[in-house]
């Protein structure tokens, strides 16, 4: 038996392509918005693979150091290294800011670090690491810093001396690494002005410029400009040692909070992006209802052209089943152009956007499954109307 | 009846009534009709006469009121249709052949043509088969694998008269096969008719207003207001 869906695209292959094409570009911004979840999603668990910790400490009652603001003293590292199971533990900053590149700013969250310890970017793709304790710099490739470059950051200016790639935030921002101790004078110090400022206030307060108590002043400024505060401890475990029960230790004696991989994995994905991923949802959902509509109307109108055709068809005796295979054949058809057209689209222009877009295999395979449930559905119409038309329309006016 | 009249088509008392009540319209009343194999008969009448409400009753596609239908021998309709499968009828057992070719522009023309065996169960071989000997007979397999959209209008039309004989149907009702055509192609497809009514011997009603083709006609049924009267044509020799 002829296949007439198949005859029927071979004979205006041109108007099919081009059709499929439109919808391709469709299923295209679909997959992407898709890939741009899934970026989202990657990103967040680059940013904790990436730390290489078990345990995130953090200021208590707080969800830090990515989800809300964390600050705890830097010495606080030393108390949880005494802790049973605890194999290394090294404080972290996590500062979001704008820096300055050429003639345009880059939003970047910089970390401050100590060598060696957790927090440390896990490799780099060139340069070298951190070997001086100030004004160096580990930059991600997506900042656009090259080797040798300086970084300009609050008060002083660091040379980049190594790159890394895929070290981004959670909302896709790359980072720039530098020492603990920069970035906690970059995070919590004042400018000059402001120290100035604050000195003169001081001096200015007799409860504080005691001329009786020698001393005092200089210590309360020297106490207003050093700062002793980090975001977070990273903590790695000892092998064997189960992290839940290290964190339930933290939590007991040093009335901080700690969390685990999976509960830090919880609080990015199911909280921090939860709202974009409604949001991209939505946006999905809007793509595949207006993708379907796009395919039954197309499908429709093609079947309308043919209404003398399918008339004549059903009066020569073809069987119904044999006209709805014709035109589901064709929907599922034009979906498969579109699908294809839309995954190379999707491929090629995800590395264009400026975060992270992650084309997931299993995605396209879910892609192509609703692409063909969509055009098999949108199809019903147009199948509708075809089975409506009367064969006696071919006869007579 | 004669033996021969009775593998033809042929109706009595055939009618056919639109609506009910007052709004009820009588298209066909008491349509009596015989058609032997291998005839050409001519069914003329004004615009609105029943011609078409005729031909779509023959043709399977809507039911009579009432009356008598045999078909090859065989009854298909009285108070009822007598065949299940009507679609089944019309492809097997009637052949269409319309104003415009309506031919399947998607199909080049050798499976216009065999589509109709092919949707009857045969082998796409045999199908093919079947359809390049009609093409040949009505001179046309030169252009067996052309596009529809590459033919004229006269080969067009010769390719529908292939189609509507390609289940070899006791039967072909034409709807003004020569409307859209010059004299001399008008006269080319119903000496085309004639020669493959006799050849196949198949019964071909011509519906038709066209006086170019009327005398050729040996018999004619004029139709008007949903009533038949026979009288005999002028038979003239298509040269």
């Amino acid at each position: 038996m002829i296949n007439l869906a198949g005859r029927d695209i071979l004979h205006s292959w041109g108007k099919f392509v081009l059709t499929g094409m439109g919808l391709g570009l469709l299923i295209g911004v679909t997959l992407t918005m898709a890939g741009v979840y899934r970026g989202m999603v990657d990103d967040a668990k680059v940013l904790l693979t990436n730390s290489g910790a078990d345990l995130w400490v953090v200021q208590k009652d707080t969800q830090g150091p990515y989800a809300e603001s964390s600050s705890i003293k830097d010495d606080v590292y030393r108390q949880i290294l005494g802790l049973a199971g605890v194999a290394r533990a090294a404080n972290v900053t996590y500062l979001t800011m704008q820096v300055r590149h050429g003639d345009k700013d880059e939003r970047t969250m910089v970390v401050g670090f100590e060598p060696d310890q957790p927090g440390e970017p896990g490799y780099l793709v060139a340069g070298r690491r951190l070997v001086r304790g100030h004004y160096e710099a580990i930059a991600d490739v997506k900042t656009g810093f090259r080797l040798g470059e300086r970084i300009r950051i609050r008060r002083h200016d660091y040379e980049v001396v190594g790159l890394t790639s895929r070290m981004v935030s959670s909302g896709g921002d790359p980072m720039v690494f530098i020492p603990l101790k920069d970035a906690q004078e970059a995070q919590f110090l004042k400018d000059n002005d402001a120290i100035i400022g604050d000195r003169a206030r001081t001096a200015a307060n007799p409860s504080l410029n005691r001329p009786g108590v020698p001393g005092l002043l200089d210590a309360i400024n020297a106490s207003q400009s050093s700062n002793r505060n980090v975001n977070a401890v990273l903590v790695r475990v000892e092998a064997g040692t189960a992290p839940d029960a290290v964190a339930k230790e933290i939590r007991r004696w040093k009335h901080l909070e700690a969390y685990t991989g999976t509960q830090m994995e919880d609080i990015l994905i199911a909280k921090l992006i939860a709202t974009a991923a409604k949001q991209i949802g939505m946006f999905l959902a809007i793509l595949v209802i207006v993708s379907a509509a796009i395919v039954a109307f197309i499908i429709y109108t093609m079947t309308l052209g043919k209404i003398r055709e399918i008339a004549v068809l059903k009066l020569i005796g073809t069987h119904n089943r044999t006209i709805s295979a014709m035109i589901l054949q064709q929907a599922v058809g034009l979906g498969l152009i579109g699908f294809a057209v839309g995954k190379i689209a999707a491929t090629l222009w995800a590395p264009a956007f400026p975060k992270f877009v992650l084309l997931e295999p299993a995605d396209a395979i879910s892609g192509f499954v609703i692409v063909m449930v969509v055009c098999a559905l949108a199809s019903t119409l147009a199948i509708h109307a075809a089975l409506k038309v009367d064969p006696a329309e071919a006869i007579g006016g | 009846m004669e033996p021969a009249m009775d593998k033809g088509i042929h109706i009595e008392g055939l009618s056919k009534r639109y609506g009910a009540g007052d709004t009820a319209v009588d298209a066909l009343k008491e349509v009596n009709m015989s058609v032997a194999p291998g005839e050409v008969i001519g069914l003329v009448g004004p615009s609105g006469s029943g011609k078409t409400t005729l031909l779509k009753c023959l043709g399977a596609v809507i039911e009579p009121t009432r009356g008598r239908m045999t078909l090859g021998g065989e009854v298909i309709y009285e108070q009822g249709w007598k065949i299940p499968d009507l679609r089944a009828l019309r492809r097997d057992r009637i052949g269409f052949v319309f104003q415009a070719p309506y031919l399947i522009p998607f199909l080049d023309v050798t499976d216009n043509v065999a589509l109709l065996p092919m949707l009857a169960g045969r082998s796409n071989s045999e199908s093919r088969a079947r359809a390049l000997e009609l093409l040949q007979t009505l001179d046309v397999a030169h252009r067996a694998r052309a596009q529809i959209s590459e033919l004229s209008g006269g080969e067009q039309q010769r390719v529908s008269i292939a189609r509507a004989l390609a289940n070899r149907p006791p039967v072909i009702l034409a709807d003004e096969p020569t409307a859209p055509l010059d004299s001399e192609r008008a006269l080319t497809v119903m000496r085309i008719l004639n020669q493959m009514a006799r050849q196949y011997q198949t019964a071909i009603i011509v519906v038709t207003h066209d006086e170019k083709i009327i005398p050729t006609f040996k018999r004619i049924y004029h139709i008007r207001d949903g009533r038949t009267v026979e009288e005999a044509g002028e038979g003239r020799e298509i040269s």
